[in-house]
């Protein structure tokens, strides 16, 4: 058990990997394209969001500001107008996804935690578009099931974010690809892991990067064997599978 | 200037490198990638000409299977059906694009080379998508002048994919900014330029490398300056800058 010093050294440690975290052949490349592409154009309220979450001590959650980016121009890509998002933390992804959203665009949000949730809302307020967002607090299973049992649920979202709890992404899985529609995106995060979907047996993992990774490893197969997902895993922050139903 | 036996190991060393260049922390996450995701879902066609593209000498210009995976689901999300390419080599990328267009989708296709594009067509015919591409051999810039002049062609293309001259790019956004479609997508390939746009200004660089990456960086500058579009660095491949127009 880590005594107090050892907790806070990696509370430090894992504050200082915030917008240093990527799985790039080195920080310097990936700090360049935060600060040649993707900095100059993070819109305000996303800057004061992110700001705002790095004093979180749970920060190293947070959704990166490149993957914010990419989220935000694949939504206008598809014209999106009905999403979900499972996972909120404190919005950082939310804001990006309802920052793309027409003004009647709607997005379901839930996530076992309000309080980190109400951190980010004032932020999202002041942009102008928290009146797109409705948020559950709670697990997503349940009400994932409920919505499954309204048959006009099924194929109702053109987007559908994942950004949870890694040993349920299957579960989840099997509900979102009836409520999404044909043709349209679910997009599952940290796909790659921290890079470990490759480490050797021995290497020296974080405890929680270990207990999830068989869980990862699973996904990222079961994913690619599903014959009613098109897939393509992108190296953007710790990794996102999309995946676009195709029946 | 190299001398035979130098030039022979170059090109062997090119050759490996094929199917194992990215930009990632490491080659095993990056095979990762590809045996999990790509190559599983890759259609045979793909694979074909992939193969056929291997033996040829200048091979380390092909398109890597990733970005033909996510070049071929881009395309269906804004369901393109009128594109473009600039730099075609042996059509990898160009099959990927004509595979995901519909049936009465149209491609302009031009580079420099008839004689490489040529052998991969047999593999793009027997695909059954070949009568969706126009190929025009020669440089880029007098067509798209000339169709600039037309009038007809502004806003008419879906998508623009350029993987060329890198000197040349920035004169080719100039045109391709009048001819994409509000809302439509201009791809610039091979942003990244091999990890060398952060390269220390002493580090051994291929001569090429250095040559271009001047243009390189100042293409990726003026890009995120550019008001016209919304943009997205993607570490796919050799980096790829996705340009929404919003204007």
């Amino acid at each position: 058990m880590a005594t107090n010093q050892e907790q806070q050294q990696n509370q430090a440690g894992r504050h200082q990997e915030v917008g240093h975290k990527s799985l790039l052949q080195s920080d310097a490349l990936y700090q360049y394209i935060l600060e040649t592409s993707v900095y100059p154009r993070e819109p305000e309220a996303m800057k004061e969001l992110r700001e705002l979450t790095a004093k979180h001590p749970w920060n190293i959650m947070t959704t990166s500001a490149d993957e914010g980016q990419f989220l935000n121009m694949l939504l206008k890509l598809i014209n999106a107008k009905n999403t979900m998002e499972i996972g909120v933390y404190t919005g950082y992804s939310l804001l990006a996804t309802a920052l793309a959203l027409p003004d009647d665009g709607k997005i379901l949000a839930m996530d076992i935690n309000r309080e980190n949730y109400e951190l980010g809302l004032p932020v999202i307020q002041k942009a102008g578009v928290a009146h797109k967002i409705d948020f559950k607090e709670g697990p997503a299973l349940p009400v994932l099931d409920l919505m499954l049992e309204d048959g006009k649920n099924h194929g109702s979202f053109d987007f559908i974010f994942v950004d949870a709890d890694k040993d349920n992404y299957l579960n989840y899985h099997k509900r979102l690809i009836e409520l999404v529609k044909v043709g349209g995106l679910i997009g599952y995060d940290n796909t790659l892991w921290n890079g470990s979907v490759v480490a050797p047996p021995d290497a020296p993992l974080r405890k929680y990067v270990r207990y999830y990774r068989d869980f990862v490893l699973e996904l990222n197969k079961a994913l690619a064997a599903d014959p009613r997902i098109e897939i393509c895993q992108l190296p953007v922050g710790d990794g996102i599978t999309l995946c676009r139903r195709i029946n």
